[in-house]
């Protein structure tokens, strides 16, 4: 069995480095995105205020190439400005949740003793709960705000990351070439950082990058609920919530942000899935 | 090629122009061989010589992108390759079939032994068979490896390796085939299971008259095991003969050099230790003992390791003895007893030792080297530790017979024995007075274990080391130790030179051990 | 070797690990209870105004308030008594509907559990043959779709999709009711249709990956080509591999149950269903606390049950995991 991998690894062609098409395109969409919700507030600067009083108008009038909403908000300019809000909180949850995973999941996969246990409860209680129905419980229980969210899913998602980094940090910290670094008695942080955590880089990566599109989905759930996001702001999830009534006189005003939303956390997933799946053959892990 | 004709009967397996190709050219060139019924022909090579996947090919079982040319010759009727699945589902089981190399996961775990058998005397008779009479043949068929009838009742955890490969050639044999292809079949057991396996087969290969290819790493082991003999290497066959010819008179400089590698099959003897006195004592462990749990696995283990010498630690897997190189380099911490460094008493763990006092070469080329870093920067960390300036790198990859430009490979552009070389200039770069080497050639072909064992000897000698060697395996033990101690079950049951171990053993355990490693009995004759 | 005595021995260390595993599960649920019952003194603003809510609050209303809820005990008397009730089912009165919040629950409670099961079952019968049949034609146009399928399972939110959804199939082409839960029987079910594929979708993609990733890996397994080698039967080969496969799989189903809560509030808020979704929606941002706290012990005690199963579960079907548990 070894026998037959060994050789193909070794004499396989060393192939180029080739980006399947779903990949190109979904980076794509994602860089697009990524331009719409750093610009966006400039591009569309009165997303929110009314353009015409008590107008609904249907895609394709002049002027309003989307429509108009029930406010008579313009919806391609909300869906514009509204990027940024769909965006940035997602991006910071799975940033954040990856720096409390690596902290916490090194520690208790390397330390072990008291510190893993505590670290393991306190993610199985996490666990215990469905993530979004504590989310909508405690935003909606304590009326948080925009950031308030961002740092509650934060905690909310950092379970899995821990859990991730520490089953990566505890098969790589049984492996000879940690302990040959025990050997030459270097500290115990050094080791931690120096030799261990490289080899779980490529794991945390790919799993941020998939927190990406969960973080997306959770979010948007959320503004969609009328949690988390003021009404009345630019947001993808809201627009879904406000536009839901008038789905017969503008369609566009739900199907377009929907359509947003399903499309970049798809990209989002085929990138960390393909991250996931590179970094691994190249023998990074 | 050589045409020595193999075939003494009619009945038997004829292959012709047998090779097989893969997503990047071809890997076995096409190659002919007969085997008469009755008769075993053993198919010689070291990993990636393409011996498993002739196997394979043979089996209709190739990984996808792999193809096979060539002529199958059963006495039932032949097979053109590549073939469909329609004739491969006519011909597994019931014509050929395949015996893996690892009890522990050819069988399903969560599978009763009994079921995994009858299912397949069910699949011979194309399912026209009643519960009743599956459930006497699997009786049967388990009493003729030697197995009693309840094992059919156990989940193959339940059971030891030796019992689980027995179940294997009990189901791979319920179809009667014609031809037995049996894989590396006893790489993954104990030494001292090894021979019985092996001697098992044999026997029920000749008693029913079937063909047998036998595919194995280790050429002494197919010693009075197989009529004759196939020499594969780099999908290429460099030699074929009648086993006792090939043994006693190698044509191809590849196999001499296999037979010169293989410590059973030369017999060079370590000379005669020295007697060492006490104080010349550089580490000793006394009355050491360490638990997991309620599992025990070292019950007061004493050894003790002299200033230049080398000396060996042999038991089978579970004996302890990896436990006890750990714990000496405290990467263990034992439950009692006391080790001392210099005549200074070293706490357990880490923390009390230098990594100037020793160093650890490990059993796994592919983990022992942190696959993020390049050999010089692996290198420059541990040279940096003994305050060792970066430039001193190839000077230490000289050391271990390697090219400076080595520095700059990753582990992964590299092989097991460079890797192996890397992990051993790595240990000497702090000059360590105590060198560990934890089973650290096991995991290599026989041939490189052969030249890191003749590293490790010049080594010794270049640097004055002490050495610690532990193995499963007294013949590589035998090529460099000057006093030996055999592990069982956590205890130490014999020591001595290792000349006096080796020639004269005393305890029946290690009589067994040496009979199954160094004398591979001769068999019934066919 | 096992023998009949070794066998018979098993069945002690068994209950004792059931018993562990349930104290297990009560200890998380008491400590859910008490972030639960707090959740009720931690909202911002006078306890006694929230509880109130829209109630003119005189000073007699307030006293009332005062009593009903205990608030002048100490706090740990207030759990204590607020346990109490809560175990026995009495979870108080809903500020917003003046009713008493198990009769709430209860007449929410079927639609919910009608859209579960119906979202259920649909996505364990897509998603496991499909699962099955990707792995053992890994790579063909089924592999392709069936991934091409999960990945928009597992990005594409609930709500989304059922936007999307309801627009193509009951505004665009009106096949199916836009909202409501229908007349009951077959009409609910009718009703029920577009929601539970919206709600199947994420779940049968979770239960597609594990199933699949775990077909895959079984099938790579030496067992696999030792069953072929002895001319065993393809379909017999699959099954035995399934059979192996079957405890990551029920991690899946078991662990898409999370899932399902949170879907089932953006299914029902989608399709304005009137069931325990919108019911938590409708109290949460109304602050009506009694039933939100009502719920979430309810989610987690139905969650807890459903880990304590899927447990039991691996220890029915994998000896491996039967003979570790027992020796321990």
């Amino acid at each position: 069995m070894t026998d037959t991998v060994a050789i193909v690894l070794d004499q396989a062609p060393k192939k180029r480095f080739r980006l399947p098409l779903e990949v190109l395109l979904s980076l794509v969409l994602l860089g697009a995105a990524a331009l719409m919700a750093a610009i966006g507030t400039l591009i569309a600067p009165d997303a929110t205020s009314q353009s015409i009083l008590d107008a609904l108008l249907p895609p394709g009038s002049p002027g309003h190439l989307l429509g108009t909403d029930e406010l008579g908000r313009d919806v391609l300019a909300l869906t514009i400005a509204g990027t940024s809000s769909a965006l940035v909180g997602p991006v910071i949850v799975a940033l954040g949740s990856m720096l409390l995973g690596i902290l916490l999941g090194t520690i208790a996969g390397y330390v072990r003793g008291p510190v893993d246990f505590l670290i393991g409860r306190w993610t199985d209680l996490l666990f215990s709960l469905p993530m979004l129905l504590a989310a909508i419980v405690v935003a909606g229980v304590f009326g948080a705000g925009y950031w308030m969210t961002v740092v509650l899913l934060i905690v909310l998602f950092s379970p899995s990351d821990i859990r991730i980094v520490r089953a990566g940090v505890l098969e790589q910290a049984a492996r000879p070439f940690v302990e040959a670094a025990q050997m030459l008695s270097l500290s115990k942080a050094r080791i931690m950082f120096g030799q261990v955590l490289p080899n779980v880089s490529s794991l945390i990566i790919t799993n941020a990058m998939l927190n990406v599109a969960f973080a997306l989905v959770a979010f948007s759930s959320l503004s969609f609920l009328g949690v988390g996001v003021p009404a009345g702001s630019a947001d993808w999830g809201r627009q879904l919530t406000d536009g839901r009534s008038i789905m017969m006189d503008n369609p566009a005003a739900v199907l377009v942000p929907a359509l947003l939303i399903i499309g970049v956390a798809c990209a989002a997933n085929l990138v960390g899935d393909w991250l996931g799946q590179t970094m691994t053959r190249t023998g990074r892990v | 090629m050589n045409t020595e004709d193999f075939v003494s009967g009619t009945a038997g397996v004829r292959v012709t122009g047998l090779g097989v190709s893969g997503p990047s050219g071809q890997f076995v060139a096409p190659f002919d061989f007969s085997i008469a019924g009755g008769e075993t022909l053993a198919l010689i090579g070291e990993s990636g010589s393409g011996k498993t996947l002739s196997a394979k090919a043979i089996a209709g079982l190739l990984p996808i992108g792999f193809s096979a040319e060539g002529r199958i010759q059963l006495t039932s009727g032949a097979i053109t390759l590549p073939a469909s699945d329609a004739i491969w589902r006519a011909t597994r089981g019931k014509r050929i079939s395949l015996l893996l190399q690892d009890p522990f996961t050819s069988l399903s775990p969560v599978h009763r032994c009994g079921m995994q058998i009858g299912i397949t005397i069910a699949a011979s008779r194309d399912g026209k068979i009643s519960r009743q009479d599956i459930q006497t043949q699997v009786v049967e068929r388990l009493t003729e490896v030697n197995l009693p009838a309840d094992v059919a009742r156990a989940y193959p955890h339940e059971l030891s390796g030796g019992m689980r490969q027995r179940v294997a050639i009990a189901a791979a044999l319920a179809t009667d085939p014609e031809l037995l292809i049996a894989d590396e079949p006893t790489t993954a057991l104990d030494a001292s299971n090894q021979g019985e396996i092996l001697d098992l087969l044999r026997r029920l290969q000749v008693s029913r008259g079937m063909a047998a290819l036998l595919i194995s790493h280790d050429l002494g082991m197919v010693r009075g095991r197989a009529e004759n003999v196939l020499v594969m290497r780099h999908g290429e066959i460099v030699e074929r003969g009648a086993t006792s010819r090939v043994l006693r008179a190698p044509d191809h400089p590849y196999t001499r050099s296999l037979i010169e590698a293989d410590p059973s099959l030369t017999g060079r003897a370590a000379p005669d230790a020295l007697p060492i006195s006490p104080a010349d004592f550089l580490v000793t462990a006394t009355e050491v003992s360490k638990a997991f749990g309620d599992k025990v696995v070292l019950a007061g283990v004493s050894v003790a390791v002299g200033r230049g010498e080398t000396v060996g630690i042999v038991g089978e897997s579970g004996s302890g003895k990896t436990t006890l190189a750990r714990c000496i380099a405290g990467l263990e911490h034992e439950s009692g007893g006391l080790i001392e460094f210099d005549g200074v008493a070293l706490a357990p763990g880490r923390a009390s030792r230098t990594p100037a006092q020793m160093q650890i070469v490990f059993q796994d080329p592919y983990s022992s080297l942190n696959p993020m870093m390049n050999v010089g920067k692996s290198l420059r960390l541990a040279l940096s530790v003994a305050r060792r300036p970066a430039s001193d790198v190839p000077g230490l990859l000289d050391l271990v017979d390697l090219p400076a430009e080595f520095a700059r490979k990753r582990p992964a552009e590299l092989s097991g024995g460079q890797r192996q070389r890397v992990a051993i200039a790595r240990a000497l770069a702090v000059r360590p007075e105590l060198l560990i080497c934890d089973e650290s050639v096991s995991a290599l072909d026989v041939s490189v274990q052969k030249q890191i064992l003749d590293l490790l000897v010049a080594l010794r000698t270049e640097l004055g080391l002490s050495m610690m060697f532990i193995s499963h395996d007294l013949a590589v033990v035998r090529q460099l130790a000057d006093r030996v101690y055999v592990m069982r079950d956590g205890k130490v049951v014999e020591s001595g030179s290792c000349q006096q171990v080796l020639t004269n053993p005393s305890h029946p355990y290690t009589q067994a051990l040496v009979e199954a490693s160094l004398h591979p009995p001769a068999t019934q004759t066919v | 070797m096992t023998t009949p005595l070794a066998r018979a021995s098993r069945a002690r260390p068994l209950g004792r690990m059931l018993v562990v595993r349930v104290l297990g599960t009560v200890a998380i649920l008491l400590v859910l209870s008490v972030i639960v019952f707090s959740m009720m003194h931690l909202a911002p603003g006078d306890i006694v105004k929230n509880l109130l809510g829209n109630r003119p609050s005189s000073p007699e209303a307030a006293a009332a308030i005062r009593a009903q809820y205990n608030l002048d005990q100490p706090l740990y008397m207030q759990y204590l008594i607020w346990l109490g009730n809560a175990l026995s089912g009495d979870f108080g009165q809903s500020i917003r509907m003046q009713d008493s919040v198990t009769n709430v629950i209860g007449a929410r409670l079927p639609i919910t559990a009608a859209l579960t099961s119906v979202a259920f079952v649909l996505s364990i019968v897509v998603a496991i043959p499909l699962g099955v049949q990707s792995a053992v034609r890994s790579g063909s146009w089924i592999d392709r779709f069936a991934t091409g399928f999960g990945i928009v399972g597992l990005s594409a939110p609930t709500f989304a999709v059922g936007l999307v959804l309801l627009y193509a199939l009951a505004f665009y082409l009106p096949v199916f009711p836009v909202y409501g839960a229908g007349s009951g029987g077959l009409d609910t079910l009718y009703h029920l249709a577009l929601p539970g594929i919206s709600l199947a979708l994420g779940l049968g993609a979770i239960i597609l990956k594990f199933t699949r990733t775990a077909m895959l890996r079984e099938l790579e397994s030496d067992y696999v080509t030792f069953g072929r080698a002895r001319g065993l039967p393809e379909s017999q080969v699959q099954r035995i591999a399934l059979r192996n496969a079957a405890i990551p799989i029920i991690t899946g189903a078991s662990l898409v149950l999370t899932f399902l809560v949170g879907g089932t509030v953006l299914a029902e808020a989608t399709f304005a269903l009137p069931g325990l979704g919108t019911l938590l929606q409708g109290s949460v941002l109304f602050k009506d606390i009694p039933v939100v706290q009502a719920l979430t012990l309810l989610v987690a005690v139905v969650i807890a049950v459903i880990a304590l199963l899927a447990d039991l579960a691996y220890i029915f079907l994998d000896p491996r995991i039967r003979a570790k548990e027992a020796s321990q």
